[in-house]
């Protein structure tokens, strides 16, 4: 019914998890075994097939007839799943770039397939109730479940009964932790599976909030002034007066940010492996207590009582974008792991799905019979509502319209808030007075990736990881609505630059003339004197022709030598 | 006396029987010339034709047989060695440049060796040093088995039983020599061969630069260059690239003989030409030939692409600024025809125009009239022309010209007269001339006369009295010869008219009134100033917006094409099923403690509250100022249109005054149209569009060197390569150094073992080689 061991490899921008729930019921149907012993040729022959696909067709055919066929063939679909996209076309004209990119593109198809090949290691599925046609499951109850389940598993249903007030839980991002604090100023820390405490403490103060940090031995509570940090001992390390009167607090792993929201609409964000605040300023939304975090691009979301959800990133002081979800006030919002859908509720006792990737919806429209108090994806997209004293648990709710719920459980005292255990089929509600665990059957990842996060890890282990993850730190200002942002080209900066070269390349390089005077240059102007020189004289001379009026001198007249004239020199007369 | 007279007939008896012996014999017998006797006088006849030098050899063969004279005979055979005088050798630069030559050649085949290797080395994924990992030490097949073998029982027995015969190693001799003999051999013939080639290149480069024929040189061109051609042709089937840069060589050619003063006529044979050229049609043609020569090489060469457009310009004929072929000068370089259509004007447009109306119009008639039109248009430019000679020679007679030059003249003007009159003869051939076109015809030509007759009396007696005179007399001429033919085309006109008015009433009965309206319009005046007519709207283009039109201009458009973000296209298309409400469902949870807890339902059935409690805190307003918010928003940005317009200009403004309303319309420039946004359709959905300076900072800007657009930049850094996202093999796969150098070895240099290596034989990457080849 259930696996405790669950892997998993997932990322914030990982786009290969889609259909993961469809993908893994198949495996079960049709998974084929080959048993291939892998021998020397066998690989060469292989390493042909991949590499050279015209020249070395021959001995593949020789195979053909052999024992041994190569390679397990991968399942076109998941093959899909993994793919990166379109890769580099024949843009390239540079030969020996062309080529290099060639080579390139190969090892990416090459790190496709072996994801693809991969995949066969992710052994594990995950549970699911499977009731007779005529019953229904959620006439299933923890008891039932309890009963049916391996005793470690059924360790996993328990219940606290504390006495400071209403209980906020979460769970460590490993799920291997639990966190809770009490509005009456009860802070303790947990490991819930072995039940081993880490430290409880009273800070004699509200406590609005709480979070882990990025290791399992730092906490934050927003207690009634300031936030407070805590070590795995409960000795406070840090208190954090810039951040006041908090009311709701998300932690962002790969960012290293806690995000918060205060009394105000402030809201901040501290990046707490340097200790500096990176974003701070107010939504103008007024006191909002409904927060989320979308986990596929880090944007915090924010209910407000108009019924708005808007997405708000560190850097830019206005929403990336704004929803209209419910034309009454919001009472919970929640993304799924991969980004895909949002449920918000509204007081008008309506529960909506959004398609937040594509900012597009409503794609469900629920109607309650009354208003939800939270509400909380799993891993595996299941939908926890929370009504006051009940928990409904809705599968497979988002993509279509479902019918009934998955399972319901009751317990009789109000809820506070609830969270889905990673890697584990737990849910953890915290309520009025204290904290219930409860068992949900194929809620949580079954397969997780050790080096992202170990539930069974160790100090060494948990250091390294921690160091790692300090490398892989994310800038904050890479908070948009689309995480792929970095990997795309400024094309409007780069449209400007390009038109500043061009206005660079159309400038006059002309080096300016030395001026003339008058247009002319000092030859022209002596050529215009003496030609005004001369005409003044021819003038004069005729004036003094007229008034003498002597008979102009006839021009004697050239002997002729008939034919041969045309050698007698003619010097040219001058206009 | 009758013995004497016996014997001779006896003898001359004797003779004859001889004679007649000696011919029946056919055969010709030459007897050798023998001598008797030593005479002064030897017959050339008798000369026996035979070399009389002599043959030393024949005689040193006799002295071989004997042992005392094997001295004497070596000696003259020595003699008869004949040695040949060596050929002056070249002079040095010669020399030398023809050993560089056969030096680069011998270099280049050696060094081209390795391209293959070296290209393999740049295009292969990783080179990892050192090259050669086996072990330099031999190793006998037996000793190297020996360890691995762990011998069972039984062969041990067995070997006790028979030992193995110790194979002894063979000693490899080193060599002592550098070269073995057939290798030195080889050089040195290799060496020998080399020597000979030089000598022949030089022996041949010498009496080819010996030969001073200009024919020789002349054809030696030619045919290089046909060789060339040849292989050019050849190239561009083959390598279109290769022929391009070919072709630049042209360019470059060009270029030589644009800065060269050769082919212009300016040199000292040009210019005894020139003197000759006045009379001789031959030498004008020759002097036409060079500077076409220098034209055919200083033409430019053209884009096949970017012609295209100008072929269409250059196609037209250009029949009306035909010059004389004879005119060196004047013949029309093709690369001035775009000048030339600048300059179409007037007249040659005029033609241009009705041509293409000719086109347009299909009736026949039509074409009658346009044919009626070319001529009288024909007959106006010809008295234009006229009256512009007129003005001609108005100031050539103010500037002094001599009488013969404007006798020379006046002959011109009144072929053009005449042929512009006989143009108009042959205009009544068409009958379809109407009435109007005659009176059109009449009015001009009146007017033309007047100018001529006022612009004759315009001009001032200034200059002396003979040029008056001449000027005058000129006058007079030309008056009476216009006067005359003027009143011929008077008499026509007034023919023709007669002719069109009966013609006209014919018309009136046949043709329908559109046809008429439409020859109306042909003969109707174009206005005096072409407006152009603005009614579109300016459109501002900023910087940020993808203007295809702009991009066209830029080489690097291609590169921007493909950003177009397809979420545009798809937003763009409004998509119905965005539109369809969803339909709330109502599903059965759980009642809470505030409800009936033990009112249990039915879960199949769907449950539709009483009462819609949600309607109480609906608050409408909610909807509409959100809404609000996002037309906000959208006009937030939305650039504004700007009124160019200035109140005043060209027509009265002030108060009360509205500015027209074609003129505010002109003037008002619109934004560039902006990218749809993302949230258009969408419902009540805003997604703001900002630009983060911020994230920009960590944005490439700029498509680095290899790519060509965005799309492949883009493509090349999508997938990661971390660890962390992939697994590990093909991890490390991505992230190897290209140069792998193992620690603590000497790293020698390559040698030429590396050539015979298969896989750097095997290279075949002909775009690589040949880019590295250039290097």
């Amino acid at each position: 019914m259930k696996n405790p061991k669950k892997k998993e490899n997932k990322r914030y921008f990982d786009t290969k998890t889609e259909d993961k729930g469809q993908k893994t019921t198949t495996d079960n149907k049709e998974v084929e075994v080959f048993n291939i012993k892998i021998t020397p040729e066998l690989l060469r022959t292989h390493k042909y097939k991949k590499n050279d696909k015209k020249g070395f067709k021959k001995p593949i055919q020789k195979k053909d007839n052999s024992k041994f066929k190569g390679k397990a063939p991968i399942d076109p679909q998941k093959l899909e799943l993994h793919s990166r996209g379109e890769g580099v076309g024949k843009g390239v004209r540079h030969p020996l770039h062309a080529e290099k990119l060639k080579k390139k593109e190969r090892k990416f198809n090459y790190a496709q397939e072996q994801a693809a090949r991969a995949e066969i290691l992710l052994t594990e599925d995950h549970g699911a109730l499977e009731v007779d046609e005529d019953s229904k499951t959620t006439a299933i109850s923890q008891k039932i479940i309890a009963e049916n389940v391996d005793i470690s598993a059924a360790a996993k249903i328990f219940e606290l009964d504390l006495d400071f007030g209403p209980y906020r839980a979460k769970y460590s991002k490993n799920g291997r932790h639990l966190l809770l604090g009490s509005n009456k100023g009860h802070l303790a820390a947990f490991d819930w599976v072995t039940k081993k405490l880490h430290f409880e403490i009273n800070v004699m103060e509200s406590i609005h909030d709480i979070s882990w940090l990025h290791v399992e031995t730092m906490v934050a509570a927003a207690q009634k002034e300031w936030l407070y940090m805590y070590d795995n001992t409960g000795t406070e390390i840090h208190c954090i007066k810039r951040m006041d009167k908090i009311l709701r607090m998300e932690f962002l792993p790969y960012h290293f940010l806690l995000a918060a929201v205060n009394e105000f609409g402030f809201m901040s964000w501290l990046d707490i492996s340097v200790g500096e605040i990176v974003g701070h300023y107010n939504n103008r939304l007024g006191r909002t207590a409904v927060m989320t975090q979308n986990p596929y691009n880090a944007t915090i979301c924010i209910g407000n009582s108009k019924g708005v959800v808007s997405l708000w990133s560190p850097t830019v002081k206005d929403p990336l974008a704004k929803i209209l979800c419910h034309k009454t006030p919001l009472t919970a919002i929640t993304v799924d792991n991969r980004g895909m859908y949002m449920a918000t509720s509204g007081v008008d006792r309506s529960m909506k799905i959004w398609d937040i990737r594509n900012l597009d919806g409503p794609l469900q429209d629920y109607r309650l019979r009354s208003a939800p108090v939270h509400l909380e994806f799993s891993q595996k997209d299941m939908l926890a509502v929370g009504l006051d004293d009940v928990v409904e648990i809705y599968n497979d709710c988002c993509s279509k319209t479902t019918e009934k719920p998955y399972l319901r459980h009751r317990m009789g005292k109000a809820i506070n808030n609830f969270k889905f255990c990673p890697y584990e089929d737990v849910l953890g509600i915290g309520t009025r007075n204290g904290f219930t665990s409860i068992l949900v059957p194929g809620s949580g990842e079954p397969n997780f990736d050790a080096l992202e996060s170990n539930p069974f890890q160790t100090k060494k282990q948990r250091k390294e990881a921690e160091i790692k993850a300090l490398l892989d730190k994310i800038p904050a200002e890479l908070i948009t609505l689309n995480p792929f942002d970095i990997t795309e080209v400024d094309v409007p900066s780069m449209q400007d630059q390009m038109e500043a070269k061009k206005k660079l390349l159309k400038m006059d390089y002309t080096p300016r003339q030395k001026k003339k005077r008058n247009g002319k240059t000092f030859v022209a102007r002596r050529k215009i004197i003496k030609e005004v020189a001369r005409k003044e004289f021819i003038e004069q001379a005729k004036e003094a022709q007229k008034l003498l009026n002597l008979p102009e001198a006839q021009p004697a007249k050239k002997p002729s030598f008939g034919v041969l004239d045309r050698f007698v020199s003619n010097p040219k007369t001058k206009k | 006396m009758e013995e004497i007279e016996d014997n001779e007939f006896v003898a001359s008896e004797h003779d004859r029987l001889v004679s007649a012996i000696t011919k029946l014999d056919k055969t010709q017998h030459i007897t050798e010339p023998t001598r008797n006797e030593p005479t002064n006088l030897n017959s050339e006849f008798t000369l026996i034709k035979r070399s009389n030098k002599l043959n030393l050899e024949n005689v040193a063969k006799i002295l071989e047989n004997t042992s005392h004279h094997t001295q004497i005979s070596k000696k003259l055979k020595k003699t008869q060695h004949e040695s040949k005088v060596l050929s002056k050798p070249l002079e040095k630069p010669q020399a030398e440049r023809i050993k560089r030559a056969t030096g680069y050649d011998e270099t280049k085949k050696k060094v081209a060796r390795w391209d293959p290797v070296v290209a393999r080395g740049r295009t292969v994924d990783y080179v990892s040093f050192p090259l050669k990992h086996t072990s330099t030490k031999m190793q006998p097949t037996g000793e190297f088995l020996s360890k691995l073998k762990i011998k069972s029982d039984l062969e041990k027995e067995l070997e006790e039983l028979d030992p193995p015969t110790v194979m002894e190693e063979e000693e490899v001799e080193e060599p002592v020599f550098p070269m073995t003999y057939d290798e030195m051999v080889e050089h040195r013939q290799h060496l020998a061969k080399m020597r000979a080639q030089q000598s022949y290149k030089a022996a041949k480069a010498k009496r080819q630069s010996k030969i001073k024929s200009k024919k020789y040189h002349r054809v030696l061109k030619k045919e290089k260059l046909k060789q060339e051609l040849k292989e050019f042709e050849e190239l561009q089937k083959k390598d279109p690239e290769e022929a391009l840069r070919k072709l630049e060589t042209l360019e470059k050619a060009r270029a030589l003989e644009r800065h060269t003063l050769r082919h212009k006529n300016t040199g000292k044979w040009a210019k005894n030409k020139l003197i000759r050229a006045k009379y001789d049609k031959e030498v004008r043609q020759q002097l036409a030939d060079q500077l076409a020569v220098s034209r055919g090489l200083t033409k430019k060469v053209v884009d096949t692409q970017s012609s295209d457009d100008e072929a269409a310009e250059e196609v037209i004929p250009d029949i009306a600024l035909a010059q004389d072929p004879m005119n060196p000068w004047m013949m029309q370089r093709s690369d001035k025809s775009n000048v030339n259509a600048e300059f179409d004007f007037g007249y040659k447009k005029f033609v241009q125009n009705k041509r293409k109306l000719k086109d347009d119009s299909d009736s026949e008639s039509n074409d009658e009239t346009d044919d009626a039109n070319d001529k009288l248009s024909v007959l106006k430019e010809g008295i234009n022309k006229l009256s512009q000679e007129d003005d001609q020679v108005e100031e050539s007679g103010i500037e002094n010209v001599t009488q013969e030059s404007n006798e020379a003249e006046l002959p011109q003007v009144n072929e053009n007269v005449k042929q512009n009159i006989k143009k108009v003869k042959d205009k009544r051939i068409h009958k379809a001339l109407i009435k109007l076109l005659g009176k059109s015809n009449a009015k001009k030509t009146v007017a033309t006369t007047n100018w001529m007759v006022e612009s004759a009396d315009v001009i001032e007696p200034v200059t002396p009295d003979e040029i008056l005179l001449a000027f005058e007399h000129n006058e007079r001429n030309l008056e009476k010869i216009v006067g005359r033919k003027l009143k011929q085309m008077r008499n026509y006109v007034k023919k023709l008219e007669k002719a069109s008015r009966l013609e006209h009433q014919r018309a009136v009965q046949m043709q329908n009134e559109t046809r008429e309206r439409n020859n109306l319009e042909y003969l109707m005046m174009k206005p005096q100033k072409v407006k152009p007519i603005i009614d579109e709207e300016l459109i501002e283009t900023s910087s940020k917006t993808v203007d295809e039109s702009n991009n066209v201009e830029i080489p690097l458009s291609k590169t921007l094409k493909p950003v177009q973000p397809n979420q545009e296209t798809t937003d763009s298309n409004i998509d119905p099923t965005r539109f369809i409400e969803v339909k709330p469902k109502y599903l059965n949870t759980a009642i809470t403690e505030g409800v009936n807890a033990y009112d249990q339902l039915d879960d199949d059935e769907q449950v539709v509250p009483r009462v819609n409690i949600e309607e109480v805190f609906e608050e409408d307003d909610v909807v509409d100022s959100f809404r609000q918010e996002k037309e906000d928003e959208v006009n937030r940005n939305k650039l504004e249109d700007i009124s160019l317009s200035l109140p005043g200009w060209g027509s009265w403004g002030g108060k009360g005054v509205k500015p027209q309303k074609r003129k505010r319309n002109r003037f008002i420039a619109k934004p560039a149209p902006k990218m749809p946004r993302r949230d258009e359709n969408k419902g009540d959905i805003i997604i703001r569009e900002y630009k983060d300076p911020k994230l920009a900072a960590h944005k490439v800007k700029d498509v680095p060197f290899p790519f060509e657009s965005v799309k492949d930049y883009e493509a090349s850094i999508r997938a990661p390569l971390g660890n962390t996202f992939i697994p590990e093999k093909a991890h490390k796969k991505l992230i190897r150094p290209s140069v792998i150098t193992k620690a603590g070895t000497i790293i020698e240099p390559m040698d030429e073992e590396e050539l015979l290596v298969p896989k750097n034989r095997k290279f075949k990457n002909e775009h690589v080689l040949k880019l590295l080849g250039q290097k």
